[in-house]
């Protein structure tokens, strides 16, 4: 079933508006109506011809416009160049033996009494470098 | 006038025909000077206005766009013109209330009550009371509205139901102040 749209009626303010437009009274008068046919009359209307321009003026703005965005790219790597950083920064190291701030760490260390098998294993380390001198001596002929 | 009446007159006043043109613009020069009254400080101003308005229409009618309404152009260009005016002799909107030099308040015929217009003058900006005047004195569309004035859409459907407001309320505070009083 199709629907019917009601118009939405005028409510009264609107109503009231568009009368007390209607009671404001104006009239062209005659004198009003020659001054706007006279100065009608004196207007030459403005016309808007599209201005043709010759073929060159495209090849050379085609020109221009290539020219300058070569400029704006070389001009852009330039700067890309320029704006990055030559070297790292060098940093000082800190020493940390002289710094009057180093924490004095008290050690509390007891020698470790050697127990047998590494006494022997010192002993023997001890023999070969004996014997490597010694035979260096002997071939150096000291 | 119909819309073909309408193209076939702009096309011809386009082509250069000064009567075309005044044939084109008879139906809506009383309604741009009545709305020029309301806008202007004086008679001789809204007349000059409306001149002007006619003839820089006449001038640039072939930069219209057919888009638009005719008349919503048309009333741009009033309401351009008649702004124009008032820089130039710096008259400010809320100096009209004179009924001696008020070209509104003059062209009012007499009546018991005070006319709705009158009264959204005061408590309307400029801006606000054209867009209330192209709404309700000349029916027009929020879209063909908000192309002369130059403004959104919701701009203007905003003010105008903020304007409704204010004239509601004002019209309940004289009827309360009438009651009281009465």
């Amino acid at each position: 079933m199709a629907s019917v749209r009601e118009l939405k009626p005028m409510d009264k303010l609107s109503k009231q508006l568009k009368q007390d437009a209607g009671m404001i009274e104006v009239e062209i008068s005659d004198e009003l109506d020659r001054r706007i046919n006279a100065s009608l009359r004196s207007v030459n209307p403005v016309r808007e011809t599209p201005r043709r321009r010759p073929a060159v003026f495209w090849w050379a703005s085609s020109l221009t416009g290539v020219a300058a965005a070569l400029v704006l790219i070389a001009v852009l790597n330039a700067r890309s160049e320029r704006d990055l950083p030559e070297a790292m920064p060098e940093t000082s190291p800190v020493a940390m033996a002289s710094s009057p701030v180093t924490p004095i760490i008290e050690w509390n260390a007891e020698s470790a009494m050697l127990t047998s098998p590494l006494r022997k294993e010192l002993d023997d380390l001890q023999s070969d470098i004996d014997k490597a001198r010694k035979k260096v001596r002997d071939d150096i002929g000291l | 006038m119909n819309d073909c009446d309408e193209q076939d007159l702009i096309e011809a006043a386009q082509a250069g025909s000064a009567d075309a043109f005044a044939d084109l613009v008879r139906n809506y020069r009383v309604r741009l000077l009545r709305f020029l009254m309301t806008r202007c400080a004086s008679h001789a101003d809204a007349e000059d206005a409306l001149q002007d308005t006619l003839v820089a229409s006449y001038r640039y009618l072939n930069s219209y766009d057919p888009r638009w309404r005719f008349s919503t152009w048309l009333y741009r260009i009033a309401i351009r013109n008649a702004h124009k005016l008032r820089q130039d002799n710096v008259v400010e909107f809320g100096d009209l209330q004179d009924e001696e030099s008020d070209p509104m308040l003059q062209c009012i015929a007499s009546s018991e009550t005070e006319n709705l217009w009158v009264c959204a003058r005061r408590v309307l900006n400029d801006e606000v009371f054209a867009a209330t005047w192209l709404r309700y004195a000349e029916d027009m569309s929020i879209n063909d509205i908000s192309q002369a004035l130059d403004r959104s859409t919701s701009w203007t459907k905003v003010n105008l139901l903020r304007a409704r407001k204010a004239l509601e309320s004002e019209l309940n505070g004289q009827r309360q102040g009438a009651e009281a009083y009465g």
